[in-house]
């Protein structure tokens, strides 16, 4: 090729002369591996970084949502807890054109946790009664957002991707527990549960009970504020604002804005010992808070269920009506309706079937009591005479409640399990027809009061009082007293004389005998007359607790006492107490009249005896006044009696309960009366 | 082959016995090692020279391919929220005709994909063709296709300065923040190295081919 030499030749033999001479070829030959070695370190390191971009591509993982909106391919990420952990690649229908399916490519390091727990949906801005969230979406537009925990358990790659948020995100703590009302007033989604005022929980997922006639909701209740739940925590409804009208006047109770716009519950746990709850525990939400309190209802979804079958009027008596039982609220009426059945004699017949769900803690039972066990309980019960009647209830009485009742000399009867919709307790009719009774039955006794038969007993009384008044008899006393005076006066004279006479012959020792003896009458008759004032204080209070006494009672009473005072009026030693004074001034005055004639003082120890026996019936017929005395006493005391028995705090409470029911219906009647005489005044006078 | 026009026999430097300095072009004879004008080290033509040329040009190429696949811009609006945006050069200039951009993505395209492409296939055909047959008219237009080669290099490095000043100039914090991609750099050793390439390929080997006639014919 050429007559120079070239390098490979010349470097062949190794002479002294030549690497000196051509030292840059030699170089160049030295260096022709080593320039090789750059586009082998390119390649690796290209190879290395193709090899990194595509291992570090991430998982390809596909969403199916409702719709996709505000997802652009290539732009919306997905993002966990903020962070972007994915993008969006495609979007793309599902085969049945329900869905859209929205496929993400996921940071390698992340893919693995994303497993069958994942939750992922698409965050939009949002405005509700709290407020406005996510704005921040407004300017970048929507993303997915996802969630999953920290456990490695079987990665998936599909997913179906929820419609709105989840109330808890990113792992929190707390406590999901259901609550339970008959609507959903002060239920809305987001809506908070506030304790103390302060929101700890939210509600999510309003659903119509599948069991019950009912409003369900989840709640989840955030920790730490979990723990203030126990199995007797209450929760009561927040929602709107009431007005109540009480004796402190106008209350007006508004609660947060957003509570009123958006509902809302609060709880508190009013009574303690409750235990621990687990999630999915269920509460009832009351309407208020003292309907809470009132009402301590636990688990409702554990409650024991019973028909019971009415052929009376329900009027009155609505959902959610207490149960009672020995005065203890247990459940709550939880349903109505009327069904067709056919008695005996292939009649058909509408009964109202009224559902009770009872509490079997209320009931005594202890809290894990199984349903089955319950209803063994109740059918035992039933067996010992428990029944169910209407009941009414609150002051007025214009509701109803369900009482179970024991009637233990009920018709044996029993619970029956097989019916539908829910066992069936047996009943008997309800109280509320027996209040009816009573009021009639109250207004026969007050129109059959004897008060005619009173007012006549009172009359003779009156007429005995003014016979024995106008008598001649007592007409004739002062005459004869005066008389009698006269005479004493003219004897009087003559006994000086007498006296004398007597001194001498000895009879003074007589007369003295004869005039303790009429001293001890009059003390016997002194003795009658203070007994007065103490009766009379007696029949003064006996008056005082009358007033406050069963009438008809006191009617009946008083007719006794009326007629005990007429036959006392109307007994011969009554009539006879003044002829006999007549007659005693008439013995003493034809003695002195004897002494006067002065016949002889042989004859004067006669007198004297005749005086002395005089004195003596004036004796007995003062001593007959205490008889009268006691008599009115113990009369006193029946009527003392008769009050001490109305007294009896036992069975006041029930009495005057009745008495209430009854003055209800009285009041009632006496309105009708009044408007009866107000039509026709002149019926009430001429008694027509 | 050998045109009327030039029919002229050309001498070259190393049929005459010398060899030329290529930082300054003066020639010496064989014997000198060293340009004493301007102390640059005398090498011979020589094809074996070629391998380095081989070697950057793979080099280059190899680093060629990232460049097309990563990302050439990585651009990020409101913080990322608004979602990050990524570009490869061809992705690139697809987005700027889709906008309307024709003028842009036409000097993108020739700068990042005609060019660099170009330059590998003139450099490939230079080193397979040095020191083979050529005519006196052929070695002239190798001559020339490598002085363009040479002199449109560095406007290869186009599209890694648009990045670069992208990047320098949009960091607007949260609005927008634009950022080099891994093809930036893939791209810009890619360039380097195809410079490198080319300034390894030793011209004289152009001449080298000439047929011997000519040379007869001047000695």
């Amino acid at each position: 090729m050429t007559d120079r030499p070239s390098p490979e030749r010349s470097d062949a033999p190794l002479k002294p002369a030549e690497p000196a001479r051509k030292p840059a070829a030699r170089a160049v030959r030295a260096g022709l591996p080593l320039i090789w070695l750059v586009p082998i370190v390119a390649l690796i390191v290209t190879l290395g970084v193709g090899w990194n971009a595509i291992a570090s591509r991430g998982t390809l993982i596909s969403v199916a949502f409702k719709d996709a909106t505000g997802i652009t391919p290539g732009e919306t990420a997905l993002k966990f807890r903020e962070i972007t952990v994915g993008k969006v690649e495609s979007v793309r229908f599902t085969e049945d054109l329900q869905q859209v399916e929205v496929n993400m490519r996921v940071d390698k390091d992340l893919a693995p946790y994303i497993d069958k727990d994942a939750q992922f949906w698409i965050v939009r801005p949002q405005v509700s009664a709290q407020g406005i969230s996510r704005l921040d979406t407004v300017l970048t537009g929507s993303f997915v957002e996802g969630y999953w925990d920290n456990q490695v358990d079987g990665p998936q790659t599909r997913f179906q991707g929820l419609d709105k948020p989840p109330l808890t995100s990113f792992g929190e703590k707390g406590t999901w527990i259901v609550l339970a009302a008959e609507r959903s007033r002060g239920m809305t989604e987001g809506a908070p549960v506030l304790f103390r005022g302060l929101p700890v929980g939210r509600m999510q997922n309003l659903r119509l009970s599948e069991t019950d006639e009912g409003v369900l909701t989840d709640v989840f209740i955030a920790a730490p504020y979990d723990e203030l739940l126990t199995t007797n925590t209450v929760f009561w409804d927040t929602s709107g604002f009431s007005v109540s009208l009480g004796a402190q006047g106008v209350s007006l109770n508004v609660n947060s804005l957003a509570s009123v716009l958006q509902g809302g519950a609060e709880f508190a746990t009013l009574t303690s010992g409750g235990a621990p709850v687990e999630n999915g525990h269920v509460f009832s939400l009351q309407p208020d808070r003292s309907a809470a309190e009132a009402n301590l209802f636990a688990d409702e979804s554990r409650a024991l269920r019973l028909t019971m079958l009415i052929d009376e009027s329900v009027k009155g008596l609505e959902t959610g009506a207490d149960v009672q039982f020995m005065g203890l609220t247990v459940g709550r009426v939880t349903r109505l309706a009327a069904r067709i059945v056919q008695d005996a004699d292939d009649q058909d017949r509408v009964e109202q079937e009224v559902t009770l769900a009872l509490t079997p803690e209320r009931l005594g039972l202890s809290g894990d009591v199984t349903p089955e066990q319950a209803l063994d309980f109740m059918a035992g019960q039933v067996r010992g005479g428990l029944r169910a009647r209407l009941a009414s209830a609150g002051f007025f009485g214009t509701s109803l409640q369900v009482e179970l009742v024991e009637l233990p000399d009920a018709e044996p009867a029993e619970l029956d399990r097989e019916g539908r919709p829910h066992p069936i307790i047996p009943s008997v009719p309800g109280d509320i027809s027996d209040f009816s009774e009573t009021a009639q039955g109250f207004l026969t006794r007050v129109g059959n009061l004897p008060i005619e038969e009173a007012l006549k007993s009172v009359t003779d009384m009156m007429n005995s009082v003014t016979a024995i008044a106008s008598s001649e008899d007592t007409r004739a006393i002062p005459g004869a007293l005066r008389g009698t005076l006269e005479d004493a006066q003219a004897a009087a004279g003559e006994i000086r004389q007498v006296t004398t006479e007597l001194r001498e012959s000895g009879a003074v020792g007589q007369l003295r005998r004869m005039v303790d003896e009429a001293a001890a009458a009059a003390e016997a008759v002194k003795l009658a007359a203070a007994d007065v004032p103490a009766m009379v204080d007696q029949i003064d209070a006996a008056a005082v607790k009358i007033e406050a006494v069963d009438y008809a009672a006191i009617g009946t009473e008083a007719e006794g006492i009326l007629r005990d005072v007429r036959a006392l009026l109307g007994t011969e030693d009554a009539e006879q107490l003044p002829r006999n004074l007549s007659e005693t001034l008439k013995s003493a005055s034809g003695l002195l009249n004897d002494l006067r004639d002065g016949n002889a003082a042989g004859s004067l120890n006669n007198a004297l005896a005749s005086a002395s026996t005089a004195a003596q019936d004036v004796s007995d017929a003062a001593k007959r006044l205490p008889q009268l005395s006691a008599r009115l006493e113990a009369l006193a005391a029946r009527a003392d009696a008769v009050i001490a028995a109305y007294g009896d705090r036992s069975s006041f409470n029930n009495e005057t309960i009745n008495l209430m029911r009854e003055m209800r219906r009285a009041a009632n009647a006496f309105g009708s009366l009044a408007r009866t005489i107000e039509r026709n005044p002149q019926a009430f006078i001429l008694g027509r | 082959m050998s045109a009327p026009q030039a029919p002229a026999p050309v001498l070259t430097a190393h049929r005459a016995g010398l060899v030329g300095c290529r930082s300054c072009g003066r020639v010496w004879p064989e014997s000198e090692t060293t340009c004493r004008r301007c102390g640059g080290a005398l090498v011979p033509p020589d094809r074996r020279c070629l391998n380095a040329v081989w070697a950057w040009l793979a080099a280059g190429f190899v680093f060629y391919i990232p460049a097309n696949l990563f990302p050439m811009l990585k651009t990020s609006t409101f913080g990322g929220l608004r979602g990050n945006s990524e570009s490869t050069i061809l992705g690139g200039v697809v987005e700027l005709m889709h906008y309307g951009n024709y003028g842009v993505a036409a000097i993108v395209f020739l700068a990042s994909i005609v060019v660099p492409i170009g330059k590998f296939i003139a450099i490939s055909w230079l080193a397979l063709v040095a020191g083979r047959p050529a005519t006196v008219r052929a070695a002239h237009k190798r001559l020339h296709l490598y002085e363009v080669v040479e002199f449109i290099g560095r406007w290869s490095m186009i599209d890694v300065f648009i990045v670069a000043i992208l990047s320098a100039l949009v960091q607007l914090g949260f609005v927008a923040s634009i950022h080099p991609g891994p093809a930036a750099v893939s791209f810009a050793l890619s360039v380097a190295f195809t410079m490198l390439s080319a300034q390894s390929f030793d011209p004289r080997l152009i001449w080298r081919g000439l047929p011997l006639r000519s040379r007869k014919d001047h000695e």
